[in-house]
């Protein structure tokens, strides 16, 4: 039938259903084509780009957050805590968010609880910029009342920060230039904030969870969380009463002297802890962003110096224990000594005929160090000066460690031998040499010179280490009894403390300062020492830059030690004996 | 006629079955709404409250921060100035004397006692009668 039909049918019918057909078929490709090319760029989208699309989707409505670690806290011997964690604010503003009718307001207000400058605020606010700092890190009081404001385009963001206690003076810290500082960023500079950056920042964790279209969170929805780490907290073997009478001594002193800058060190000769670590000038560390970053500088451990007369104290220990000398040993002195072609003096370039040993150190005559140095011997001379940690830095935990080699042995000429044994022509920091002279009140033992006694309750391994034996326990208290009689009839006299003139031992130390290889008439000037002689409690070290005494212009000699470095040794001294309740022993 | 009603009664329970179904759905719904709608509040609520939290830490650092700095030596001279007091280095000190005991000697009887024996007599007497324990106690062998 159908046959019929179709046959029946006049032959243009059949061009029109094949075109029609044709039509179908074409727009059923192209739909194809059109629906294949969605799908494949849904595809692409959906496949390909599935990774990249779900992480900017994800930072649409999901936020990652860091959260940052409590900073270990840092303690004294007596668990004075010296630095706090506070939290401060930083003001900032959006401009874009602003309306202009409510610039003035927001100025306004912002300058008067912040003291910034209206003006200027009124120019950030007229910007174009999204985002702009007002003031950084004040104190919770202003943010509250900054709070109350309701300024609109306003936000507070918090930050950590550290505190530090007050030094002698307004505008200083305790311990500035020992502890360093804490940037911005968080990390520690310079002391011991950059040397302990790593115990004492601990470990970030961080926080990732959803927020809203209010861009607030949402806690109870799906997140991750990992809680941070806090850092250790540090207990030191520092002394903060002793350390702020160290500062208010040596920065008196410093002004006494009318000096460039002054230093002290205190140790505990038995176990090489730091009891105070003070520089003068210092600086406040609450405020580092105001200061001048020379004052960063700790001249301590930064800061090398020709020791001078102090070194003779290593000098006659190293060759009493060798057996060279004893403290009777009597030499010839006729106030000069020609070495390697050079003519080399005592100090007063007077001729002391003969002397014992004794009688070198009281007066601290250079000639009888060179010789004490010549009786031992080169090669013996310079082992000493290793064994008594003078030939390597003093690998104390403070960041900025200064230190200048010696040269070889085989490479030292015979002049530099004999200027070393009276401590000039050798480079070292304070730290090295008061670590060399506690050997003598160690009972001949190197005590490694250290700040921190516990990290969290972890101690210190130092401590547990045995101590080396650098000069015999005999040898020691020779050298100590020769120290006394510095202070008892020597130049040590100005640093005598009543009660204790028979129980103090103590060397002076005056080198002139180098400059382009030429000494000047500028002089570092130096006293070690320690109390009770027999049993120490404490050694110190006090050193004096460029000291201008009053009428030195006349008599350089005024700027020597025992004018300068002794009487803050003594200030200190007597502090410590308070404090510590040090009784001298009975004689 | 009864297979028309059960028909009707049959569609009936389709209706019903797909109503209960729709009902259970939105009970659900409504429910789940119900639920994060909490969810949401309560998270709200535990940010204000860390928020709140922050602050109270940041007013607890403030305070720890005084206390701290009531105890450093800078305050505490200060203050000590302030009352009229300073520093002073003693005059004297106690000198050590030599010890009476002979730390050398062996742990044993104890040394003789040296006292007249007309003295011993007295301060028998004496303590007996005015009973000085501190006497008695010294005295007592």
């Amino acid at each position: 039938m159908s046959t019929r039909a179709l046959s029946a049918r006049r032959p243009g019918t059949v061009d029109r259903v094949g075109s029609a057909r044709l039509r179908v078929l074409s727009m059923l490709a192209l739909a194809i084509v059109l629906a294949g090319m969605v799908w494949s760029r849904l595809a692409y989208w959906q496949v390909a780009q599935h990774g990249r699309l779900t992480v900017q989707a994800q930072a649409q409505y999901r936020e990652f957050v860091q959260l940052p670690a409590m900073r270990g806290a840092v303690f004294d011997r007596n668990l004075t805590q010296l630095v706090v964690n506070t939290t401060v604010y930083s003001a900032f503003v959006s401009p874009d968010q602003i309306v202009a009718a409510d610039r003035d307001r927001v100025a306004t207000g912002l300058a008067g609880v912040l003291g910034v400058d209206q003006a200027k605020v009124m120019t950030t606010l007229q910007s174009s910029s999204k985002f702009a700092y007002i003031a950084r890190r004040f104190p919770k009081a202003k943010a509250d009342k900054l709070r109350t404001l309701k300024l609109p385009g306003v936000g507070l963001q918090e930050e950590t920060q550290r505190s530090y206690l007050p030094g002698i003076a307004s505008g200083t810290t305790l311990a500035a230039n020992l502890l360093g500082f804490v940037d911005w960023n968080g990390a520690g500079r310079y002391g011991l904030e950059e040397k302990y950056q790593k115990v004492l920042a601990g470990t970030p964790g961080y926080i990732s969870s959803y927020r809203d279209l209010s861009n607030r969170e949402i806690v109870l929805g799906s997140h991750t969380h990992q809680d941070p780490v806090p850092g250790s907290d540090l207990v030191l073997s520092v002394d903060a009463s002793v350390q702020y009478a160290a500062e208010q001594a040596l920065a008196e002193g410093v002004k006494r002297d009318k000096a460039e800058s002054g230093s002290v060190l205190i140790m505990d000769p038995a176990t090489g802890g730091i009891v105070a670590w003070a520089d003068y000038p210092s600086y406040n560390a609450n405020d580092f962003n105001h200061t001048d970053a020379a004052l960063f500088k700790d001249n301590v451990l930064s800061y090398v110096y020709e020791p001078g007369s102090v070194m003779k104290v290593v000098t006659l220990s190293g060759a009493l224990n060798a057996g060279a000398i004893t403290p009777t040993t009597v030499i010839n002195d006729p106030g000069y000594l020609k070495v390697d072609g050079f003519w080399i003096y005592d100090w007063d370039r007077r001729n002391h005929g003969n002397i014992d040993y004794t009688y070198v150190l009281e007066h601290s005559l250079n000639v009888g160090a060179m010789k004490a140095m010549l009786a031992v011997g080169h090669d013996a001379y310079y082992k000493n000066l290793q064994a008594f940690g003078l030939t390597q830095p003093s690998g104390i935990d403070v960041a900025g460690e200064s230190f200048i080699p010696l040269p070889s042995a085989a490479q030292m000429q015979d002049a530099q031998y004999a200027t070393t044994s009276f401590g000039q022509g050798i480079d070292v920091n304070m730290v090295q040499m008061l670590a060399a002279t506690n050997v003598v009140a160690n009972g001949g033992k190197y005590a490694p010179p250290h700040l921190v006694e516990r990290m969290g309750t972890q101690i210190n391994p130092l401590l547990l280490q045995s101590q080396r034996q650098v000069i015999t326990p005999a040898t020691a208290a020779k050298m100590t009894a020769m120290m006394e009689q510095v202070v008892q009839k020597g130049s040590g006299w100005t640093s005598r403390i009543r009660g204790f003139e028979l129980d103090q031992a103590g060397k002076t130390g005056t080198s002139q300062i180098p400059v382009n290889g030429k000494y000047t008439q500028d002089v570092w000037t130096s006293f070690v020492g320690f109390l009770p002689a027999q049993h120490p409690k404490f050694t110190m070290l006090v050193v004096v830059r460029k000291p201008h005494y009053p009428g030195s212009e006349r008599d350089w000699t005024l700027n020597d030690g025992y004018m300068t470095a002794e009487p803050i040794w003594k200030q200190i001294a007597q502090t410590i004996v308070v404090d510590w309740h040090i009784t001298p022993d009975p004689h | 006629m009864a297979g028309a009603v059960a028909a009707e009664r049959l569609r009936l329970n389709m209706f019903g079955h797909a109503y209960m179904a729709v009902g259970a759905v939105v009970i659900v719904l409504l429910f789940y709404l119900a639920i994060a709608a909490q969810i949401t509040q309560a998270s709200y609520d535990i940010t204000r409250l860390q928020d709140q939290q922050r602050q109270l830490i940041a007013e607890q650092d403030q305070l720890r921060y005084q206390e701290v700095t009531l105890h450093a030596p800078a305050q505490v001279q200060q203050q000590a100035a302030q009352s009229g007091m300073q520093r002073v280095v003693p005059s004297s000190y106690v000198q050590g004397t030599e010890v009476a005991v002979d730390l050398e000697a062996p742990v044993g009887a104890s040394a003789s006692d040296t006292t007249p024996l007309w003295l011993r007599a007295v301060a028998l007497v004496v303590n007996t009668v005015g009973g000085t324990r501190d006497v008695q106690a010294a005295t007592k062998h």
